[in-house]
């Protein structure tokens, strides 16, 4: 196989110059003098100090990262035992129900959430069904509740399908074994399969944190003008605003933030795999 | 014991899917709706399909997507899988780096991605346009097929190609013969993510794209505060496409199925059908859009008009009919702020044609942007109302022809607001909290500044910072007592259903909520207020002035401008179309908003100064970080 290794040389190029080049040159523009060119290069910490000393910028960093981890938590709860359930199923009935899930994801997810705004609106259908109850003032819509639902919307099908891939590569007969010794179902469940399921839930965590920390058009379609998230905050230093070295900064500090949480969410999953899978 | 228990399981599956279909029946419903609201269906009809048809927009970005879609997937599945041949067979410490530079587009925010090759591309100045979307999808797509093909690599026998060779396969024939098929489940589902990832993108393409280049998502976000039914239509469509293409998928198998016995590799193989179907159902379809296109003997006949304009904007037949008559092809943008137009034609990115406010202009004429208009071309500038010729930022009409215009002011429920209130408090009555939680805020710094100015009595070009802390404070105290709302175009159709019993906006805008709905009212309060006007503009480095002042002359006659102003419902610059739709018989008859004041000396146009500017900004976003800490 080794003739083959210089197929890779290409994307070698390829891979630096379109995957490693862009974040060289975000680091590089958020520590640039505003207005400056990458030849006429000027080192200063400035955009950096401007973030980290203003409390507003800090609060929506803040805000961000604890309406991720919400998100994250409800999409757990729901789509842990939706994917068991689909696990525990026939196969031809688990091949229709993740059809049913992956279907909607080849949707526009713009048009998906658009179409919230409609439902969750003031007059809407769902505040006229929640007027049956004596709910009907309620506000829906521009609201936290919205954007986490907006949230949780897109992202809860890839906890399904990553935690549902897990379930079904595990070993039946580890289950089988395991109520052979005598472990009750519960204790199955929790001996056995959440160990061994758990690279899936740490997958599924990654793919629904990631995007919902930076998302910013969930924020602006059903968090109204006044849901400022720091994805929101990028977007206007780029596209309003026009700074882009201290948008580069934002981005920067969001990029390394996030790398330090998923290498201690990974140090769970060894820590894990170390301490219990493997020694069974 | 597996089955038919579970009832807890069963419902969760049942109420998750409800969830899941819910918005997409949503919107198959509404694309079916015969008004444009968003919430209550008035009745059967097929209008907005007429209206996508039409619209080259929205059919134009059904076709980027698409076609965006398939060559990424064609191009990164074959690079992805030629990729992790060559990485698997490398050295491990390459894998390795290999490895982590492959994570960078999965294990980053999606927006910092999008940042990177945005700066990419601006710093080696490649055009943004269809090819740097195309780059970049290619770019995130190939790290999910090697991502998806390497594991069936490794599950290989690493003897295997070296058997084929040793049999008398050339290199080439050992990696198509033997290697490839054996993956070939991975390279399908990596295609298959790779497709699923770029048609949905947003994120990306929004910051890597230009010259007017948009996918559907760009469009739904552009156009997202406009109520535009259509993009439900085009949506619906979609759906469409799919769900044929799953049945030909699900039927071909049982049909091949018959014709052979041998069903192992069947179930994989679906997929090809599943790609072949969908390639074949999207070429029809664009095959069909391809074909609507005339010839003849025109003016302008195969040149191309380059327009950004404000997000619905213009009437529905004017690009159709203007194509029509000079055989040009209108390519037009969106803007939603004049901020972000003034950032991609500071930029250097080439429009012919630009239709900012007031006071951009101003700054555009004063950064040297623009280019004089040559009036030997121009035969509509009489035909234009007086009042909105020779203003103060071009005095004497030399670089902008207006289009619209109007004042800013106060849409109220008549049934929910004493007129009282208003006359006595003007603007001041965003303060009242007699009206608490029944108030929008309009969600441009600007405007929201010009309220609390005038509401304090200042002048809302002022530039005395104290004058402007005191208005902060205004604004804070509004969004903090009066639990507003801060919308931005959401507030046409939500006051047309009468949601709120008060809000700030534009005359146009009110026109349109007050001809759908007739307890609205629009109210100027007596200590002024902001009378603008939008003008189209040709920029230094147009590329085809001369089509850019026959579209000019074309928008500022009547027939255009018509049509613009019936179905947008600002003011009309041409002063025969503003009688005509204001006086008897008119769409906007006896609608005051319509008609711009122009007596009031309390009134004032917009002037740019670069340093209020940076204060009101920066203040803005303050006001909107209290207002969310409010809730």
């Amino acid at each position: 196989m080794k003739r083959f290794s210089k197929l890779a040389l290409p994307y070698i190029v390829w891979a630096a110059l379109m995957l490693v080049l862009p974040m060289v040159l975000i680091a590089l523009y958020s520590v640039m003098e505003q207005g400056n060119s990458i030849i006429s290069f000027s080192f200063t910490l400035d955009h950096y100090i401007k973030f980290f000393t203003d409390p507003d910028f800090l609060l929506i960093l803040w805000r961000s990262i604890a309406i991720a981890v919400k998100t994250t938590l409800i999409c757990l709860i729901l789509g842990y035992p939706a994917a068991y359930f689909i696990s525990k199923c026939s196969e031809k009935t688990q091949n229709v129900l993740i059809l049913c899930i992956t279907l909607p994801m080849w949707i526009n997810m713009l048009v998906r959430t658009y179409a919230w705004i409609g439902i969750l609106s003031e007059g809407g259908i769902l505040q006229r069904i929640l007027g049956f109850f004596g709910l009907g003032d309620m506000e829906l819509l521009y609201t936290e509740g919205s954007v986490l639902l907006g949230m949780v919307y897109n992202f809860l099908p890839f906890m399904i399908l990553q935690v549902h891939t897990s379930l079904t590569k595990m070993d039946h007969s580890l289950l089988e074994a395991s109520a052979d010794l005598g472990a009750d179902p519960v204790q199955t469940f929790r001996r056995v399969t959440l160990p061994l399921s758990l690279p899936g839930v740490i997958n599924g965590i990654t793919l629904v944190f990631l995007p919902a920390v930076s998302s910013f058009f969930i924020p602006k379609l059903l968090g109204g003008g006044q849901y400022f998230l720091i994805g929101n905050m990028i977007e206007n230093q780029f596209i309003t605003v026009g700074e882009w070295n201290f948008g580069s900064a934002i981005s920067m500090i969001i990029a390394v933030i996030m790398m330090l949480l998923m290498m201690a969410v990974r140090r769970i999953e060894i820590h894990n795999q170390g301490g219990k899978g493997a020694r069974a | 014991m597996k089955k038919s228990r579970r009832p807890f399981g069963k419902i969760l599956m049942f109420l998750m899917i409800a969830f899941f279909y819910l918005p997409i029946i949503y919107m198959v419903v509404f694309s079916f709706n015969e008004s444009k609201s968003l919430t209550s269906f008035t009745g059967f009809s097929l209008r907005w399909y007429e209206h996508m048809l039409e619209s080259s927009d929205m059919m134009t970005a059904l076709y980027t997507t698409f076609s965006v879609a398939i060559l990424a997937t064609l191009i990164s599945t074959f690079v992805g899988t030629i990729a992790a041949i060559g990485l698997s067979s490398s050295r491990k410490i390459i894998r390795n780096i290999m490895e982590q530079v492959d994570n960078l587009p999965m294990m980053n925010p999606e927006i910092v991605t999008a940042i990177g090759f945005m700066l990419l591309f601006i710093t080696f100045q490649v055009e943004k346009g269809y090819v740097t979307m195309l780059l970049a999808h290619i770019a995130f797509c190939i790290p999910y097929v090697i991502l998806s093909v390497m594991p069936k690599i490794r599950a290989l026998d690493p003897n295997l190609a070296d058997a084929a060779m040793d049999l008398g396969a050339t290199p080439w024939k050992a990696l198509t013969k033997v290697i490839v098929p054996q993956i070939t489940p991975g390279i399908v589902s990596g295609a298959l993510i790779a497709f699923t990832m770029s048609v949905d993108d947003f994120i990306i393409s929004y910051f890597v794209t230009g010259q007017g280049v948009k996918n559907l998502s760009i469009v739904v976000y552009t156009m997202s505060k406009r109520v535009n039914p259509s993009i439900n239509a085009v949506s619906t469509l979609v759906v469409v496409i799919i769900t044929i293409v799953l049945l030909i998928v699900n039927i071909a198998p049982l049909i091949a199925a018959k014709k052979s016995a041998r069903s192992e590799l069947g179930k994989r193989k679906r997929f090809v059908p599943a790609a072949a179907g969908c390639l074949a159902v999207i070429i029809v379809v664009l095959a069909v859009y391809q074909g609507g296109k005339g010839t003849g003997d025109r003016p302008f006949e195969g040149q191309t008009l380059h327009i950004y304009n404000w997000g619905e904007y213009t009437g529905e037949n004017i690009i159709p009919d203007f194509e029509e008559e000079t055989g040009a092809k209108v390519v037009m943008e969106n803007f939603d702020s004049n901020e972000q137009m003034y950032i991609k034609v500071a930029n250097g990115e080439p429009y012919d044609i630009l239709v900012p406010s007031d006071y951009m202009i101003q700054r555009l004429i004063e950064e040297d942007y623009l280019q004089k208009l040559d009036k030997s071309k121009l035969d509509c500038m009489d035909k234009l109302s007086d009042a909105v010729k020779g203003l103060p930022y071009d005095p004497n009409n030399d670089y902008s022809v207006p289009y619209f215009w109007g004042t800013v002011g106060i849409v109220y429920d008549k049934t929910k607001v004493d007129i009282e209130d208003l006359e006595r408090e003007g603007f001041n009555i965003f303060l009242d909290e007699k009206y608490k939680g029944d108030v929008y805020l309009y969600d441009s710094e600007r405007d929201s500044f010009m309220m609390a100015l005038k509401a304090l009595g200042y002048s809302m070009n002022t530039e005395n910072e104290d004058e402007l802390q005191e208005a902060y404070g205004w604004l804070v105290q509004c969004v903090e007592t009066m639990d507003t709302e801060i919308v931005t175009d959401e507030i046409i159709d939500n006051m047309a259903q009468g949601r709120k019993a008060l809000g700030l906006i534009y005359s146009g805008d009110a026109t349109y909520v007050m001809a759908e709905n007739e307890n609205m009212g629009y109210y100027m309060p007596e200590t002024g207020t902001n009378l603008w006007s939008d003008a189209m503009v040709i920029p230094k480095n147009a590329q085809n002035p001369d089509l850019a002042h026959a579209f000019i002359n074309f928008a500022s006659d009547y027939d255009g401008a018509y049509d613009n102003s019936s179905y947008v419902g600002y003011t009309s610059a041409n002063e025969e179309v503003m009688a005509v739709l204001s006086g008897e018989g008119g769409d906007y008859e006896g609608i005051n908003a319509y008609i711009p004041r122009t007596d009031n000396e309390n009134d004032e146009v917009f002037v740019y100064n670069e340093d209020t500017k940076k204060i009101i900004s920066d203040l803005w976003s303050r006001v909107k970080i209290a207002a969310s800490n409010a809730d």
